[in-house]
């Protein structure tokens, strides 16, 4: 039971095409969660995990490396610092127009009439989902190189 | 409650007691996914969906996956015993806990199990506030997004802002500032 999380699985073909198979739906699954989470089951946070696993599916099938490489660090720090700055972004212009922080109803003259629906969209999407489908993503790739970073830590 | 929901009530059960008794960590990873699955059908059955969905995205798939990923590196225990030896002291303190608790069990109000509309809630005024006021206030139709999202959004913002601080521990404990 020593398997090197860098080595790619290609001797799996059967792992290889179920994954080849069944990504495009999960992904396409957790999209429709995520943006339709305001009128079904649903939300930022369940869609965000389910679009992270994808990348964790891949990384399975494909080997952990080089599906590290092809999402690239400054993705994952992106989406999770960027999510963090659209929730605390959209609460702050709340204020800035002279409500409360997340008050969406302050948000009218940018967002139209539907400004609270629209705030919460902004926040579940922009914010919940994309911080965690990085953080799942970052985990998962932090755990499987492990400490054999080779920087002496 | 229904004959799946008693099924998926022993399911969940079995498959629990088998993760601390079974020897094996990687047989003892699987069934916890199974374990978490059954969870998952669980919530559904009792019309939390949004609940299902998280547990079956987190507990059956990332859990799993990153335990999976955390064992790789070890080795298996040596020897062909099956099942882990029993630490008794222990076994009678999580015993009395569990039939402490279950005996409150019948003291819910059970309507909504057997396809009643009564919820089974603490505070009936807030909840029946949220499920009639949901779409007039916010225009969503979904009153668990409505209020994770606007009616409790600085406590989402607050569990958003530690799913990142977990990822920056994370970078922190193993001495590194990239994720990949």
């Amino acid at each position: 039971m020593s398997v090197d999380p860098d080595r790619p699985y290609t001797e799996s073909l059967i792992i290889m095409t179920a994954v080849r198979m069944v990504a495009p739906f999960v992904l396409t699954y957790g999209l429709f969660i995520t943006f339709h989470g305001a009128d079904s089951p649903g939300g930022g946070f369940q869609g965000g995990a389910l679009v992270g696993v994808v990348v964790l599916m891949l990384a399975f099938a494909f080997g952990a490396r080089p599906t590290r490489e092809w999402i690239g660090n400054d993705v994952i720090t992106g989406l999770a610092a960027g999510g963090v700055v659209v929730f605390v972004g959209v609460g702050l212009v709340a204020i800035g127009l002279g409500g409360a922080f997340l008050e969406y109803g302050r948000l009218e003259p940018l967002l139209g009439p539907d400004a609270v629906k629209w705030g919460m969209e902004a926040i579940e999407i922009g914010g919940v989902a994309a911080i965690v489908a990085s953080v799942i993503m970052g985990l998962f790739f932090l755990t499987a190189a492990g400490f054999d970073r080779g920087d002496g830590s | 409650m229904s004959a799946v929901g008693i099924a998926l009530v022993a399911f969940v059960a079995v498959t629990a007691v088998a993760t601390v008794l079974v020897r094996d960590v990687l047989s003892a990873i699987i069934i916890f996914g199974a374990y978490s699955l059954g969870m998952a059908l669980f919530y559904t059955l009792l019309l939390a969906p949004d609940v299902g969905l998280t547990e079956a995205a987190i507990g059956a798939g990332v859990t799993t996956i990153l335990l999976l990923v955390t064992i790789a590196k070890t080795t298996r225990p040596i020897g062909d015993r099956v099942l882990a030896s029993i630490n008794w002291p222990a076994a009678v303190v999580v015993g009395v806990l569990a039939v402490l608790i279950g005996s409150t069990v019948p003291y819910i109000p059970t309507d909504n199990f057997t396809g009643g509309l009564t919820p089974v809630i603490a505070n009936p005024n807030v909840t029946g506030y949220y499920l009639e006021m949901t779409y007039a206030d916010t225009g969503v139709t979904n009153a668990v997004t409505a209020v994770l999202a606007a009616y409790r959004g600085f406590d989402t913002f607050g569990e958003a802002v530690v799913v990142f601080a977990a990822g920056v521990a994370v970078l922190v404990v193993l001495h590194t500032e990239v994720f990949s």
